[in-house]
């Protein structure tokens, strides 16, 4: 256990040394907020105060933070894999699942900070002032948003160790998330059969529980009922990227995925 | 037994040809090989491109699971039982991969030292006896990127004894080196083995295992061919030369050397300055004498032995046929 608790310290060093030492990942994490808040905050220009928070604000900080979280989890075991250490990291006496979670949470703890840097971005830059009606649901909703990001990074990370089309796929997460969350516009302009898959996807949650928490809640059973489906998408999340990893193992060695072919 | 025990071994990929209509094709990279290595011995594993050296290593390595057969090191099977395994065994692949580039060179023991659970007080000593047996204790602090290729290969030969293992695997660990860097690696195999390693190493070059290795494996297209000790292997070779420079040559000559066990050809070459005899035989040594004597009545200038080589080896073994 504790073994366990160090690797995940040490990945998750390893990670954000790494990150940091490359000029994509300083682009994501500090570049990319400040691009996206101007841009959203020209399209929502002239609206009220509540609508700026709301999309330029929560749309920023949440596409910065899934960019930084899980975009960069995925992109990570691309880059493993070319540099032959998925091949190391994978038949060390350590579980491949617990050093992706150090991997994971350093890629967070930047998501994070990228969180912060659009925050700091659309307050000093617009003058728009960031007031919350609910601070503990705001951070509650938050927290249990990372989380879920958490589990959804450490399933796609695993879904890029056995399949080679890890480019494909990362950007294949990318987008949908923007167009199907609700990040820069309301889902009700999505047609009704969409709908379901934004609600399979946590930052569809995320946003509507944390626009609440800002606005005010007019009904409280809504953000209970938000809460519940976060709560329920990320528990799927934690059981199929537990039975995930189990499978990986064999089948990452039975079909070669690990090297760069 | 043996630390390493394969029997049987095959390992088959699935590859698919063609965009639309995608025809499948099963490849036999490792096709019912079977071998043991002792404990502290250094074996070597010899084949062209493809030979399925690589595949070999990795199913022991517990990186790629058998198709069907036997795998056991240290009497663990390499699939289903790799959680004991991997605490005992670590690898090495040659080039400059399976490294993170951006971190220094002590990061990266640090992190390999911690995957491989040392404890904490072991660590710092570990990685400092790791640098200086490398000769990178200079550069301990600079980021691998900044290293050159024989820096690099070094570093991975620490990473690779990080856990001190009991066997450690090298796949063509001196692969793009320049002569000295190769031969510093050659020396740190060596004293690896003394200190009661078992080692299985893949090579292209034919000294290299002829210096380093107890016994060689040839192996090719995933079959193996041949299995013993490098002079063993070189004394069931035809391919070794005698050559003798004559002023005269007696008519007989050449007859009565044929008749000689273990010589297998003579060849005549006569210009302005006398004759040579090419004699192509086995174990050289054992039939100078022999030889010698059948040469007494003619007017001998000198006489060459050319020893069969692990390359004359290999290349007889392997033939003309066209590597994977």
């Amino acid at each position: 256990m504790l073994s366990d608790v160090k690797v995940v310290l040490a990945s998750c060093r390893l990670q954000m040394k790494q990150s940091f030492s490359r000029s994509m990942f300083k682009f994501c994490i500090l570049a990319y907020p400040i691009l996206a808040a101007i841009t959203f905050y020209l399209i929502y220009a002239g609206q009220n105060d509540q609508t700026l928070i709301s999309y330029v604000f929560l749309g920023t900080a949440i596409t910065s933070m899934w960019s930084s979280i899980s975009f960069s989890s995925a992109g990570d075991i691309d880059r493993e894999r070319f540099m032959g250490a998925l091949e190391v990291i994978f038949c060390s006496p350590t579980r491949f699942r617990m050093i992706m979670f150090g991997k994971v949470i350093g890629n967070t703890l930047l998501g994070i900070a990228s969180m912060f840097i659009s925050f700091l971005m659309v307050t000093l830059l617009f003058q728009v002032p960031f007031t919350l009606t609910h601070p503990l649901l705001f951070i509650v909703s938050m927290f249990v948003g990372i989380i879920s990001f958490i589990f959804i990074a450490m399933l796609l990370s695993g879904l890029l160790a056995i399949s080679r089309n890890t480019r494909v796929l990362m950007n294949c997460i990318d987008y949908p998330v923007f167009i199907l969350c609700g990040t820069v516009f309301p889902i009700e302009v999505l047609p009704e059969w969409v709908r379901p898959l934004s609600y399979l996807l946590s930052p569809t949650y995320v946003l509507e529980l944390a626009r609440m928490s800002i606005n005010g809640i007019t009904d409280i059973r809504l953000f209970y009922y938000h809460m519940l489906g976060l709560g329920i998408v990320t528990i799927l999340y934690l059981l199929a990227y537990l039975k995930f990893y189990e499978i990986i193992d064999v089948k990452a060695r039975k079909e070669a995925t690990l090297e760069v072919i | 037994m043996g630390v390493i025990v394969v029997k049987n071994l095959r390992r088959e990929y699935e590859t698919s040809l063609g965009v639309v209509k995608r025809d499948k094709k099963i490849v036999h990279a490792v096709n019912d090989i079977s071998f043991e290595v002792e404990k502290g011995e250094i074996f070597g594993l010899l084949g062209p491109n493809g030979a399925g050296k690589t595949s070999t290593i990795k199913i022991l390595t517990t990186l790629l699971a058998p198709t069907s057969g036997e795998a056991t090191v240290l009497g663990h099977k390499c699939f289903g039982e790799e959680k004991e395994l991997r605490k005992k065994i670590n690898f090495i692949f040659g080039s400059e991969r399976s490294l993170y580039w951006r971190l220094s060179a002590y990061d990266n023991l640090s992190y390999f030292c911690d995957l491989y659970h040392v404890p904490e007080k072991m660590k710092k000593d570990r990685i400092e006896k790791l640098l200086e047996m490398v000769g990178l204790e200079d550069r301990a602090h600079y980021r691998v990127e900044t290293f050159s290729k024989g820096m690099k290969q070094r570093l991975q030969i620490a990473r690779g004894l990080v856990n001190d293992p009991e066997v450690l695997f090298l796949d063509e660990p001196t692969i793009g080196l320049d002569p000295m860097g190769a031969k510093t690696l050659r020396k740190i195999i060596k004293q690896l083995a003394e200190q009661g390693r078992t080692i299985l190493l893949t090579t292209h070059y034919m000294l290299e295992a002829d210096e380093l290795c107890d016994r060689i494996a040839i192996i090719n297209k995933g079959k193996l061919f041949a299995l013993n000790t490098s002079e063993k292997l070189k004394d069931n070779m035809d391919s070794s030369m005698i050559e003798v420079d004559l002023h005269t040559l007696r008519e007989d000559t050449v007859s009565r050397l044929k008749g000689i066990e273990n010589i297998t050809d003579v060849k005549v070459v006569t210009d302005d300055l006398g004759h040579r005899l090419k004699i192509e035989c086995r174990n050289p040594r054992q039939i100078m004498s022999l030889v010698n004597e059948q040469l007494y009545d003619n007017k001998v200038k000198s006489i060459n032995m050319r020893e069969a080589t692990l390359e004359d080896v290999y290349l007889k073994i392997i033939g003309g046929e066209q590597s994977a």
